[in-house]
């Protein structure tokens, strides 16, 4: 993506830097790789070129419209660059240039390389230069938005930094709610969610609140990671933390399993409720026969492909329980 | 295409890894890289890595000529960045040799010093290739080094890659990690604030994110327990904490592995999550056969090499981890990895040799220093130690 096409090179538009009255002044610089280069790029004349001028822009310590034009056609070339993206924003400062036409320009780049480290670490400096927010959120939203790519991960960081350093929390439930009807398997959301969820703060309240959306979402899709593993993480918040404080849970899981399901999600929740209970009250022994049990129907049927780690879990509680009877005895 | 191949075999004989065709795969990237690669131009070091570390895993680290080897270590060398007194340039190995000028004129070279930098990620592979090579690090100066990486590190414990122009997160702080680790020095790095940082960066669902409250994630999760394993501070975490952070890692498995609940398995992913249960000692619970069945679908059958997905390009990156992947599960042919330093345990023997002269020399200083002969300098405190 970062290498342009030969097509663009051979089309007439573009004229060689060599060849600008403009650039007359400049004497392209090549690059030193040393006299055996290994991993040697096979360069096309187009990227050699720019790069060429880049260096001997950069040498001169020039900072100029033009030479952040260049900027522009180095890093269309390999966004990757970020020694370019130093150096362009070396200029801008020297320039003292309209950040929000840096801004427009970005939303371009980012549109075509959402994927790239620099361009949203670029997009971070200059909106910290700015000390303005305003459009990161409809930029990331637009990312986001982007068919297959509510999940991207750079576009989720950029979001929770904004949304951090410049207190935007507001609406972001609703957005993110959005995202959860959408694709209720999109854990970036779900990891939003707790994120903004744990600023307004987890009182008793909003714990309740937030069980039951988790609970209503597992209803649609049992076999879904994302909202069994948010409900733990929510329930780790009470003020016991344990994952039997709160008893809808219990009694909707226990359903769900009475119910018949069989969801390794669900039998995971409920192994390691059981082992809590086990490990609280040993001489209970129920506890740690379910936990055996489901551990062995996990191996056997329902999750074979962690065979080995469920037979371990049912053999690391067993040494569990023994330990403090041991201590007991000495 | 090259999975045609396949469908003729017998789907219940397990596919070959077809090593001597990585090897020439590997080496061929050693060489030229295409012009669709240009956009690694900051990045070649570390295909200098996956390379070179590749070949190692597959035991066929001959296949680098004398010749060969010498323009390696020289070009990687090349890319050593040493500040003066007085300047801020960070000491390391840079990405970026386009920063490199063909000139004799001094002012121009002058000029251009200021856009030079080491960055974290090529010091690391940068190392790790001199080390797997069996280079003897004595153009490099430890303590220099090390000094860069503690110039990069933040208040909140975490690292940039370098001094300008770089974001700053767990992966950084996981090349820092290694970086002090193969240099057995860690000189100011604060390895506490560094682990307030990973710390703050381990999830609701007990996987470890980017940074801070993103979503957990099977790379950074590598790095997080890397770097603690590194800097001897993996005992910190509770017995609790750690079995369900293996809970989170052994979830991952589908029948490759995924980097994320939800997301398609992908080859690196058979390092990353592989890697950071073995750091935990819980690799042995996955399931090999099918890890392995997965990363075999990736291969390229027809010019070697391993892609992310069935059916896709092959990549060194895909490649060297899905070597590693596979190195895991005890694959006849292939060297075993080192799974925090993710170099071979031949080549991290070789680096515990040096380590062992480095101190014997330390220790001499010492003594020349002090008069004393009684007096020795232990390695106690050393991240060594407590790693194993």
């Amino acid at each position: 993506m970062g290498d342009s096409s030969d097509e663009e090179y051979l089309h007439a538009e573009w004229v060689p830097y060599s060849e600008r009255a403009d650039w007359g002044d400049v004497t392209p610089l090549p690059q030193d790789d040393g006299p055996n280069p290994v991993v040697a790029i096979s360069y096309r004349p187009k990227f050699r070129e720019v790069f060429d001028y880049m260096r001997a822009i950069i040498a001169r310590g020039e900072k100029s419209q033009r030479a952040l034009d260049l900027t522009t056609e180095a890093l269309r070339l390999n966004p990757a660059n970020y020694t370019v993206w130093q150096y362009r924003r070396d200029i801008l400062r020297e320039l003292d240039a309209n950040l929000q036409h840096e801004l427009d320009y970005l939303e371009e780049v980012i549109g075509q390389n959402a994927k790239n480290y620099q361009v949203w670490h670029h997009r971070r400096v200059i909106v910290e230069m700015m000390n303005n927010a305003q459009f990161e959120l409809e930029l990331t939203q637009n990312a986001l938005d982007n068919d297959g790519n509510a999940k991207n991960y750079h576009a989720w960081q950029h979001r929770q930094w904004a949304i951090r350093t410049f207190n935007l929390y507001d609406d972001e439930l609703d957005f993110v709610d959005r995202l959860i009807c959408e694709d209720p398997r999109n854990n970036s959301a779900w990891n939003q969610r707790f994120f903004v969820v744990k600023h307004f703060g987890f009182t008793p309240e909003v714990i309740e609140r937030e069980l039951a959306y988790a609970m209503d979402r597992i209803r649609v899709i049992k076999n879904n990671e994302s909202p069994w593993n948010y409900l733990v993480g929510v329930l780790r918040q009470s003020k016991s933390g344990q994952l039997n404080s709160n008893s809808a849970v219990v009694a909707f899981s226990e359903g769900l399993y009475n119910a018949g399901n069989r969801s390794p999600y669900l039998m995971a929740f409920l192994i390691d409720l059981y082992q809590e209970q086990a490990l609280q009250d040993p001489s209970a022994g129920e506890a740690a026969q379910k936990v055996n049990t489901m551990c062995l129907d996990m191996a056997n049927k329902h999750d074979v492909i962690r065979r080995k780690y469920w037979e371990y879990v049912a053999n690391h509680l067993k040494i569990l329980l023994s330990k403090p009877s041991q201590t007991e005895q000495t | 295409m090259s999975y045609h191949i396949v469908d003729m075999t017998d789907p219940s004989e397990p596919k070959p890894v077809l090593l001597s065709k990585h090897a020439k795969h590997l080496v061929r990237f050693l060489h030229l890289l295409p012009a669709r690669l240009s956009s690694h131009d900051n990045t070649r070091s570390t295909i200098v890595f996956f390379a070179v570390c590749g070949l190692d895993v597959l035991n066929s680290l001959h296949l680098i000529t004398p010749q060969l080897r010498k323009d390696i270590i020289d070009w990687t060398y090349g890319g050593l960045v040493i500040p003066r007194d007085n300047e801020k340039q960070q000491a390391g190995f840079m990405g970026c040799r386009a920063m490199l000028p063909q000139t004799e004129d001094v002012e121009v070279l002058e000029c251009m010093r200021k856009y030079q930098w080491g960055h974290l990620a090529m010091t690391y592979t940068s190392i790790a290739v001199l080390v797997t090579l069996g280079d003897d690090l004595s153009r490099l100066d430890r303590q220099t080094i090390v000094d860069g990486v503690a110039a990069v590190q933040h208040a909140d414990g975490s690292f940039s890659a370098c001094i300008d122009g770089s974001e700053n997160d767990m992966r950084f702080v996981y090349c820092a990690a290694t970086i002090c680790h193969m240099l057995d020095c860690w000189g100011s790095v604060n390895k506490e604030t560094m682990f307030q940082f990973i710390m703050s960066s381990l999830r609701y669902d007990y996987g470890f994110s980017q940074e801070l409250e993103g979503e957990s994630h099977g790379g950074t999760t590598f790095c997080a327990l890397a770097a603690l394993e590194l800097s001897g501070q993996l005992h910190r975490l509770d017995a609790a904490t750690l079995e369900r952070i293996k809970r989170w890692l052994v979830f991952r498995q589908m029948d490759g592995f995924q980097g994320r609940p939800n997301k398609p398995v992908d080859t690196c992913y058979s390092f990353w999550i592989g890697a950071a249960l073995r750091i935990l000692n819980g690799f042995k619970l996955t399931d090999y056969a099918k890890n392995r069945e997965y990363i075999l679908s990736t291969q390229d059958e027809l010019i070697g090499g391993f892609a992310k997905w069935p059916r896709s390009s092959p990549d060194p990156f895909h490649t060297y981890l899905g070597l590693c992947g596979l190195a895991f599960i005890g694959e006849p042919g292939l060297n075993d990895v080192m799974p925090s330093l993710n170099i071979s345990m031949a080549a991290y023997a070789n680096l515990n040799q040096l380590h062992e002269h480095w101190r014997g020399t330390d220790d001499l200083k010492q003594l020349r220093l002090t008069g004393d002969a009684t007096t020795k300098s232990t390695s106690s405190s050393s991240p060594l130690i407590s790693a194993q």
